[in-house]
Order: structure tokens, then C-alpha cells, then sequence
């Protein structure tokens, strides 16, 4: 009986130790378990597939350091994606920390996909104001962002030639780590100006678009770094978020495994009181 | 006194309010003068204001520390060490994005990429642990409702990891089906209830019932 409820009280630093080395291990010497496609991760998928080298997206990067671990991976992914097609790209950031994750994407790519600034892609930069601000983008792009975050006018800009309100870009994505986010977005920009929205989120907040996703609000939405690794699958560049799905896996794994033994140390322990 | 204090943001609120309502259902134009226009002037305002809050904030946050190594309150020196890092990244910052010194665009995102993200980054991830641990004290079979609650998170985890998939195909159908009925169902109701809510509280600012946000009853 005592090992039983021993069983029931494991002491904090061993399920940590144990956490960490089913998280560290997979990423050293990687298994390779496959990885199935979301319906809402493909959707996003095939709209950015359609898109053509005329075509404007934006992409709202309303995150901060603490949920990049979560968001980040999916704005790589669908930069490289959008680039790969050729599509311009307009960042934007209702989140202080947005522009200069915006900026390291910009600095790695512009090289490889031959990029002009201004031209194929341009950082807006930080809009203060949150829901407002959204709303004010939505409804005049170049009066709410008239310098970018390099300090060049916008107006003059190619990228931004023949944009006055929402309607005139092809697509957003807005990629949340909390409020302002994807709420904002549909009730401010989305359902205002009838435009395609696709979002990414952390994990934890996913449940509560799925609403959102039904009601054709949101043509796709990525689920944390599981949406992440499943796009980089599916545009063929697999990368960081992919490569951290065997720690995910082996990490639930031992969660799993650390509460079906509290259960079973539990029910144990009462039914040897009942017999007693 | 009373009227300028009280009265006048009651009836800045309304007429702001009713603004932007109407400007969602109807086009008002007037010579040169449209309704939109006035919004749309109206939204800027409030970046404004918000770029406002956010250097009031700054320096409210320098004053309390500051205060913290004048007095030597208890760990004072994380005080310090948040002075130096604020007065360092903004140094950067300004010198980066006012000044566009190429030196200070480079170091800036340097700090970004290689201080402040990986810091965040690291915040985020210890969750991990903790949530293995509380996961492992919290969910026991003690009743109906919470043998039902253990079982949907073990399905639902089992559905999402890869290696669920592994261990039986039938697991992601599961947790798909777990999402979007009995989490749908109650997500809605939780959005449309506070929808309801947050109308009428909007009401009630807008006819100067509500006035909590002006610091009265």
C-alpha cells in the first residue's frame, strides 16, 4: 500500500527529468513518426496555391517572444510558401515585438528569393492602437501605416500601388499569441470588409476559433507548432517545426503515461480501503 | 467643476459612440464632409493616444524601479538590471529607428533575435513542465464528471501527437470529433452569451447609464 500511494505523489523533479529527456532526445536522434494534414491546415494551403505573382497578402505578425515558440514557425512556413509562388508580402504587427520578427524574415529571404524591398515585400511595421488600429488598417491601409518600419513612405511604394482599404489585398493571415488577434480581425476587418482571412494560433487558444472555422469566418487556421510542422510538410520545406514533432509526441506520450499510473495507484488504494 | 468632470466625457462617449455605430449601418455625407471620413480620423486619434500610453507606461515603470535602488528595497539589483536593459535596448532602439545608424539596425535586431526572444522563448517553454505535473496531480477519477473530463484530454492529447496516430488511426478522428461538436457547442454558447453581454454593456455606455470607466459607480 505504500508503494501505491507512493504512486500517487511521484515528486515534481522526476516527471521533469523525465519530460526533458522524452523532449531532448527525439530532437537529437530523430524517429520520424509521419505526420497526417489538418483540413484546416490544407485550406490555407490551397489559397496560397492558387495565389499568383500579382497577388498581395498580409500577413499581421501579432505575437511577442514568449508565444513564438508556437507562432513563429508558422509565419516562416507560409513566408516560404508565398515566396516560393512569387506573392508580395505586407507585414504588419499590432504587437510591439511583430516588426523585427518581421524584419529576420525579411533579412533570411532576401537573398534567396531575389527580394526588393518595396517592391515584392515591405514591413509596416507597429500600428498602437490594438482593436482601433486594426479596424483603422482595415479600413485605410496607407493612412494608418504612411511610413513603414524603415521610415520610407508607403504611398510611394509599388507593393502598395492601388491599396486603399482591405479589399484591395488578396488575402490575411493574421498569426496571434493572444488579444489583439484573430477575434479583432473577424469582427473588425473580416466581416467589415468581406475579406479572405486565414489565422495561426497558439495551441491553447485553438479551441475556442474552431467557431469560427465552421462558420466560414476563417477559411484555415494553424494549430500552434503542430500546424506549423503539418504546412511545412505540405509545401515541401520541412523545417524546425517539423523536426520538434517527435519531442511533442514523446512528450504527451509521458504525460499520458504519468497520469494512467496516478489513476491507477488511485483506484488501487481505494479499493484496498473498501476490502479493508 | 462636476459638469466639466462628469458630464462632458458622458457626452464625448455618446456622441463618439453613436459615430461609429451609425457609421456601420448608414453613409452620411454632407458637402465635403462625410461620416467615414470623421471615423476614420477618429481611429487615428486613438493610435495616438495609444503611442501615448505606451511612453506613460515607460516611464511610470522607470520611476517605481528607480525608486526600488534609491531605497534598496528587496532585490533592488533586479531593478538595476531592468534600468540597464531598458535604458540599453531603447538607446539601440532610437538610435536604429529615428536615426537609422546601420550599426544600431544590425545590434538592435541582434538583441531581438538573440536576448529577448530566447528569453521569451525559454518563459514559455518551462509551461511544459508544470503542465506535466499539474496534469498528473489534477486528473483523477474522483467522479463522473471528472473521469469524463480525464478521458476527453487523453483522446484529445493522443489525437493531436503524431504517435497517437501510430498507436491506433482511429485516435485523430476522435479528437477531431471532440473539437468540433461538444467544444464547438460550448464555445459558442460562451461567445454568443458574451456577445449578448458585452451589447448591452455597450448600450448602456452609449445612453450614459454605465459610467465605471470614468471612475463613478
Amino acid at each position: 500500500l505504500e508503494f501505491i500511494k507512493k504512486l500517487q505523489s511521484i515528486d515534481s523533479r522526476i516527471i521533469y527529468a523525465v519530460v526533458l529527456v522524452c523532449l531532448i532526445v527525439p530532437m537529437l536522434f530523430p524517429i520520424g513518426i509521419p505526420l497526417s494534414i489538418a483540413q484546416n491546415t490544407s485550406s490555407i494551403y490551397e489559397i496560397v496555391e492558387a495565389l499568383g505573382p500579382n497577388d498581395r497578402v498580409v500577413l499581421s505578425l501579432d505575437y511577442e517572444p514568449a508565444s513564438s515558440p508556437d507562432v513563429h514557425p508558422q509565419s516562416v512556413a507560409v513566408t516560404q510558401h508565398l515566396l516560393q509562388r512569387g506573392v508580395k508580402i505586407i507585414y504588419v504587427a499590432f504587437w510591439e515585438a511583430g516588426p523585427l520578427f518581421a524584419e529576420g524574415l525579411i533579412n533570411n529571404y532576401t537573398d534567396q528569393y531575389n527580394l526588393e524591398y518595396g517592391v515584392d515585400i515591405v514591413n509596416l511595421g507597429f500600428i498602437a492602437g490594438r482593436e482601433t488600429a486594426i479596424r483603422a488598417f482595415g479600413d485605410d491601409v496607407l493612412n494608418s501605416a504612411p511610413v513603414d518600419f524603415r521610415n520610407n513612405p508607403t504611398a510611394s511604394m509599388p507593393i502598395m500601388a492601388g491599396i486603399r482599404d482591405a479589399k484591395d489585398i488578396d488575402l490575411f493571415i493574421t498569426f496571434s499569441g493572444g488579444s489583439p488577434g484573430v477575434l479583432e480581425w473577424i469582427r473588425q476587418v473580416k466581416d467589415v470588409h468581406n475579406i479572405k482571412l486565414a489565422a495561426g494560433a497558439v495551441t491553447v487558444s485553438v479551441p475556442g476559433f474552431i467557431p469560427f472555422v465552421q462558420s466560414g469566418q476563417l477559411i484555415g487556421l494553424l494549430a500552434g507548432l503542430r500546424g506549423a510542422a503539418e504546412y511545412e510538410v505540405l509545401s515541401g520545406n520541412p523545417g524546425s517545426a517539423a523536426s520538434k514533432m517527435d519531442g511533442q509526441s514523446l512528450g504527451h506520450l509521458a504525460i499520458i503515461v504519468f497520469i494512467l499510473v496516478g489513476n491507477i495507484a488511485y483506484i488501487a488504494e481505494r479499493r484496498s480501503k473498501k476490502s479493508e | 467643476v462636476n459638469f466639466v468632470r462628469r458630464e462632458i466625457p458622458v457626452i464625448i462617449t455618446i456622441v463618439v459612440g453613436f459615430m461609429f455605430l451609425l457609421n456601420n449601418l448608414v453613409t452620411i455625407q454632407v458637402g465635403d464632409m462625410s461620416l467615414a471620413t470623421s471615423v476614420r480620423e477618429l481611429s487615428t486619434w486613438v493610435t495616438i493616444v495609444s503611442a501615448f500610453a505606451v511612453g506613460l507606461a515607460s516611464v511610470n515603470l522607470m520611476r517605481i524601479h528607480a525608486r526600488n535602488v534609491s531605497r534598496q528595497r528587496d532585490r533592488w539589483w533586479l531593478s538595476v538590471v531592468l534600468i540597464a536593459t531598458f535604458v540599453l535596448f531603447t538607446f539601440v532602439g532610437v538610435l536604429a529607428r529615428t536615426y537609422n545608424v546601420a550599426w544600431a539596425v544590425q545590434f538592435n535586431q541582434k538583441l531581438f533575435d538573440n536576448i529577448q526572444t530566447p528569453l521569451g522563448s525559454a518563459m514559455f517553454s518551462i509551461i511544459a513542465f508544470y503542465i506535466a505535473s499539474a496534469a498528473y496531480r489534477a486528473f483523477r477519477m474522483r467522479s463522473l464528471e471528472a473521469s469524463i473530463l480525464l478521458a476527453a484530454a487523453i483522446l484529445l492529447m493522443l489525437g493531436r501527437a503524431p504517435i497517437g496516430e501510430v498507436i491506433w488511426n482511429q485516435f485523430p478522428p476522435i479528437a477531431n470529433w471532440l473539437m468540433n461538436v461538444p467544444n464547438n457547442a460550448g464555445q459558442r454558447a460562451v461567445l454568443i452569451g458574451a456577445a449578448i453581454g458585452g451589447f448591452a454593456t455597450a448600450l448602456r455606455v452609449l445612453v450614459g447609464m454605465e459610467r465605471g470607466h470614468l471612475g463613478g459607480e
